[in-house]
């Protein structure tokens, strides 16, 4: 009875999302989410999570749905919980401009089930599963204006995902075969008999599966649907997509290397060593990119992909400091993330602006906005006492310990660092530092739109969480320590 | 008691800087009178941790590695001077920022930067320097942007580029340093970096690390911020821009050098080719320079450099470097001492002038003995001329090279070329401390000044602090071996400095002569080049002209077209390469799948009647053209001889 506990936080947003689709009263419904996503968080503290598992059911032959709770599953669905109910507060306020709020909000409780079915799966074809039913769950929040661009984008997001996810399964496939059992077992499930003879067999299916998932995280060469999709959603939908669905990809994974294949299988492999290179190209390519691009929300979606590629450098690293780098880096980079699109929707919402240039005496407008930005930017490139500083550096230790390639991904890391506070930056230097002659007036608006405390106060929180993060990393170890702990024991 | 004074010292400022905004946005006189007391109470501070002796706290976990603070003669020394610094420029604020904007936003800034500026006087180990030099150089960003006007964005965007570079860079390079000694511990260093075996790993840790500190301080090449900065930020900012910040700068390097790599020859060797190049190229800007703070702020790259040569000697001269010590740490506080004066007395010559071209300036201080004295008593003393401290410090620094001549003969010939470099830097020194001299109270005012007539020129409070200050100069400069020894012996803890065999003569023959011919130079440079031809007198009086030949600027010349034209265009290119092979293919897969389809897209707005896309017009004749035809049968033709080519 106690395991079937596990079902509750898949089921409440994947059911409960669906009255939302017919709630019309704004107040009604922002009581009625608000009430769902604390409810959610209350369910995710309540499991007790020493790895326990839930089996739903079996599907045929071998394939079953089972839902397991472990150390790497809270940390992942804490974040998503939380932040779900943070960018949920905002979203509610700035989609009061847009058209058909109760189908977004409805699309977006429901993806929230699909995220913690992901978090909480206790083997692949259960991950599977919930993975794809997430794509096909955000592509409404992506496709959600209705113009053809949007729909344009909402394609393209979609072919990238699904041919990512059919990689990954044409792993599955050869994977299963090969594995003692099919959950995820820190230390992985091969066969040690069949590991040696089908060795090279297994390396394809883990480049393959590795490549597949990495669609998701945006790694080179399935990261182009990003930059596309981001821009043309809502701004809490681009919150969520960058920040957590990007994670998602992740986690999947984590799980594959750490708990199918196992760590002593893969390091050293030649796949480690190309998907590293890969990696350390996507940060440099993404940042690079980020600076080129002049629409501020695509710009993000750029500088999302390099990031994330900093948390799978920390994983493909296969050591302990390397980890847990990757998996501050993920907390640290979904925060500040999340931040800085809603301060992106915060200034389309009120001064209309899209473009990094027009920023301009933005400051002075939105001060709390522009604040929290700048600590956001100060934390992506990782200056202290900001948090992405503190994962920098365990990244950096991780790194510098696997040798060559390690020490050319520190040394890439900080020249994104640099890339990273040259498209970052200018833009607070210029929202606070317009020049002694520059007019206010340029930036009002006819139609005024008035950010109340429903806005600011999730951008506040996050930029405060931050800087807390940032001077005390040790919240985060009851975490981030069973995991590490677990798998380099 | 002591520990909780370190941690006062580092945080109490940073307490105080939201207290002061929310102050501020009451009352601006009150906000004026908090920010006085906070600094008041941090110089009380920093004078108490000075007299309670050594202390050690350490903030585990905090950042991630933990915090570690460490009071001994010279972070006390520092700290005090970081205080006397703040407490002295927010007296003068008051009266230079009378008519600005945005002063609220100013003080938090002001009061995070103190913290970021203490913090890294007091850090024990290098994490801790670091975090805190981030900080005050974030923080320290507002303070050169303030005004806002054009030159000080242009200066700012220099400065947060150096500041975010030289910071990356030396972030890398404590990465290493911690990868390979396993401690970043200031008083550690040195036994793990002599365990290291690989001596070319460390080198490499250690230039980097050298690169941001290097580039706070202003040496060569990457001084390029420097004079802009200075000129840019309101007066008492650059006080403490120059005076204290700066010196963060030569802390970190003073850990490198006397410790990762205490008594390294090689090391000295770089140390002293970049001091002796930044100390005569310094002093050459300020000669040529026309404006009255970015001649002292030239100065202030051109005394850095005088401190590097120091440290360089520390390296060199091994276990002899008592002398090399001593005026390293003396000239480290004379320096601070005079541009904490002269900063703000040209901040005292704006507020009636609103300018600080020599030529608008130009006679100002005639009629005016006590700003003359204020300003030419520091000038004389950062000149080298006896009986001020400067002087003392310079004889140090002089007699360490001499010394060093002595003890190995072989490299002599070197290091007389080095000891007349020294001589000639410090002329230089002299001739445009001289220029200013002459310029503001010799000469007389142009007739068409707006300031002519005010008698009245700035508050008691401003002179009287002022004054204060200068009135120790002299006592330090007489009394060397009293007051200005005991100050040296609180640095040779720090810098593993061995204690003199005697004290030194400082007015013995031998050290006067150094002096002398220095001086000498100086006038000689006066006379027969600036006279001549840096200015052009006419009927109206003297006037300066800008002579400085714009094409030797490393900034516009080589810094900016680097990095913002050529290093972004390899970069985007080898991106754009990448994201176009992923592009293309999806284009040309689209392509493949939707050919010969027009895709019906009904918009919401007009759900009667669908819309038809129109037909992408740049693909169309490709589509449908004989040629796409071709191409496929291209690559099927090539498919197939490749399979026949393989499995034959």
């Amino acid at each position: 009875m106690q395991h079937s506990l596990l079902l509750a936080p898949v089921l409440l947003p994947l059911v409960g999302g669906l009255p939302v689709f017919k709630m019309n009263t704004r107040t009604m419904r922002r009581n009625y989410i608000t009430g769902l996503l604390v409810l959610e968080v209350i369910l995710l503290c309540l499991i007790d999570w020493q790895g326990e598992l839930c089996h739903v059911l079996s599907l045929w032959g071998s394939a079953r749905i089972i839902l397991g709770a472990d150390g790497l599953g809270r940390l992942f669905a804490l974040l998503v919980a939380v932040l779900w109910l943070i960018v949920s507060v905002f979203a509610d306020e700035y989609m009061t401009h847009e058209h058909n709020q109760s189908r977004f909000f409805g699309f977006y409780i429901m993806s929230l089930g699909s995220l913690i079915g992901i978090c909480l799966a206790g083997n692949l074809v259960t991950l599977y599963l919930f993975y794809e039913m997430m794509t096909l769950l955000t592509v409404f929040l992506v496709i959600h204006a209705g113009t053809s661009k949007a729909i344009d984008a909402g394609i393209k997001y979609l072919g990238f995902s699904v041919c990512g996810a059919a990689l990954g399964l044409l792993g599955m496939f050869y994977l299963q075969g090969n594995q003692t059992t099919d959950l995820f077992i820190a230390g992985g499930t091969l066969d040690a008999a069949l590991a040696v003879t089908n060795a090279s067999g297994l390396k394809i299916a883990l480049f393959c599966m590795l490549i597949g998932f990495g669609a998701k995280a945006g790694v080179l060469p399935l990261f182009a649907w990003l930059p596309t999709a981001h821009p043309v959603a809502p701004s809490p939908a681009s919150a969520v997509l960058s920040g957590l669905i990007t994670k998602m990809g992740v986690l999947a994974m984590i799980r594959v290397i750490y708990y199918q294949f196992g760590v002593d299988f893969v390091s050293g492999t030649w796949v480690q060593k190309v998907v590293l290179a890969l990696v350390i190209y996507t940060i440099f390519m993404g940042s690079m990119l980020a600076l080129k691009e002049k629409t501020l929300k695509k710009r993000l979606a750029y500088s999302t992909v390099s990031q994330v590629s900093y948390i799978l450098f920390g994983i493909l690293l296969l050591n302990s400091e390397g980890l847990t780098g990757a998996l501050m880096q993920l907390v640290f980079h979904a925060v500040a993330k999340n931040g800085l699109f809603l301060a992106a929707g915060a200034i389309i919402f009120h001064i209309y602006k899209t473009k990094t240039y027009e920023l301009r005496g933005a400051g002075k407008v939105l001060p709390i906005t522009m604040w929290s930005f700048a600590l956001y930017a100060l934390s992506l490139i990782g200056i202290p006492p900001t948090a992405g500083f503190v994962s920098k550096w365990f990244l950096a230790q991780g790194g510098l310990e696997l040798g060559v390639l390690g020490l050319i991904g520190v040394a890439v890391l900080m020249i994104s660092a640099l890339l990273t506070a040259a498209y970052l930056l200018p833009i607070v230097a210029d929202s606070f530092f317009p020049g002694a002659e520059f007019h206010y007036e340029r930036l009002h608006q006819p139609q005024k739109r008035h950010i109340n405390w429903r806005m600011r106060g999730p951008m506040l929180v996050l930029a405060v969480g931050i800087v807390i993060l940032g001077i005390f990393p040790g919240l985060l170890n009851w975490l981030i320590e069973p995991v590490t702990a677990l798998l380099f024991s | 008691m002591s520990q909780f004074l370190l941690l006062f010292l580092v945080f109490f400022p940073t307490v105080c800087a939201p207290v002061s905004y929310l102050i501020g946005r009451k009352s601006k006189g009150m906000r004026n009178y908090f920010v006085a007391v906070v600094t008041g109470l941090e110089l009380a501070a920093a004078v108490l941790l000075m007299t309670s002796g050594e202390a050690a706290v350490r903030l585990d976990g905090v950042c991630g590695l933990g915090l570690g603070f460490a009071a001994d003669g010279f972070r006390c020394l520092m700290t005090l001077i970081a205080a006397i610094g703040w407490f002295e420029a927010t007296l003068m604020l008051r009266e230079y920022f009378a008519h600005s904007r945005n002063r609220n936003r100013y003080y938090v800034f002001w009061l995070l930067t103190l913290t970021g500026t203490v913090g890294v006087f007091l850090s024990a180990d290098l994490f801790t320097t670091f975090v805190f030099f981030e900080v005050m150089s974030f923080a320290s960003w507002v303070m050169v942007i303030h005004t806002e006007k054009p030159d000080a964005i242009k200066a700012a965007e220099t400065y947060l580029a150096v500041a975010v570079i030289g910071g990356l860079v030396t972030l890398m390079g404590i990465f290493l340093l911690y990868h390979l000694l396993g401690t970043l511990e200031i008083n550690s260093l040195y036994h793990a970096a002599s365990a290291v075996e690989s001596n070319g790993a460390l080198w490499v840790a250690g230039l980097l690390t050298l690169v941001g500190f290097a580039a706070k301080a202003g040496s060569f090449p990457l001084h390029i911020w420097l004079p802009t900065a200075h000129s840019a930020a309101p007066a008492p900012a650059s006080a403490v821009l120059s005076g204290v910040i700066i010196k963060t700068g030569i802390f970190g390097i003073l850990v490198l050098s006397t410790q990762v790599f205490r008594y390294d020859y090689n090391w000295g060797i770089v140390m002293l080719a970049l001091g002796v190049i930044t100390m005569v190229l310094g002093a050459v800007l300020a000669v040529f320079s026309i404006d009255l703070k970015r001649t002292l702020a030239c100065s202030s790259v051109s005394q850095i450099g005088f401190i590097l040569t120091g440290i360089a000697m520390q390296c060199l001269l091994g276990h002899h470097n008592a002398m090399a010590v001593d005026g390293t740490l003396l000239h480290i506080v004379n320096h601070a001492s005079v541009k904490l004066i002269l900063f703000p007395a040209a901040g005292v010559i704006y507020c009636t002038t609103h300018t600080f071209d020599l030529n608008k300036i130009r006679g100002f201080g005639k009629g005016k003995p006590l700003l003359m004295l204020v300003m030419g008593i520091p000038m004389a003393s950062l000149a080298g001329v006896p009986g001020l401290n400067g002087y003392v410090s310079k004889t140090l620094l002089h007699e360490s090279i001499v010394e060093y001549i002595h003890l190995v003969p072989q490299t002599a010939g070197l290091f007389t070329a080095v000891e007349w470099a020294f001589l000639f830097a410090g002329g230089l020194t002299a001739a445009y401390m001289l220029k200013l001299f002459i310029c503001i109270f010799i000469q007389s005012p142009a007739e068409e000044a707006h300031w002519a007539g005010k008698k009245k020129y700035a508050s008691k409070l401003s002179m009287g602090t002022l004054a204060g200050l200068v009135a120790v100069m002299p006592v330090m400069g007489l009394l060397p071996n009293k007051v200005m020894d005991g100050l040296a012996a609180l640095g040779r803890g720090f810098m593993h400095g061995e204690a003199p065999a005697h004290a030194a003569e400082y007015f013995a023959w031998a050290n006067l002569k150094g002096s002398l011919i220095s001086l000498c130079i100086g006038v000689a440079v006066y006379l027969l080049i600036i006279r001549p031809f840096l200015t052009v007198r006419d009927c109206t009086g003297v006037s300066y002209p800008d002579r400085w030949p714009q094409k030797l600027d490393l900034e516009t010349g080589l810094y900016r077209p680097l990095l913002c034209v050529i290093l972004p265009f390899i970069g985007a290119f080898f991106a754009r390469v990448a994201e176009g092979i992923v592009e293309g293919t999806v284009h040309l897969l689209s392509d493949l799948l939707y050919r010969g389809q027009t895709r019906n897209v009904c918009p919401p707005e007009d759900e009667e009647f669908a819309a038809y896309d129109a037909k992408p017009k740049s693909r169309v004749g490709f589509r449908y053209s004989f040629a796409y035809s071709i191409i496929l049968m291209g690559i099927g033709l090539s498919l197939t001889l490749l399979y026949v080519l393989f499995k034959g």
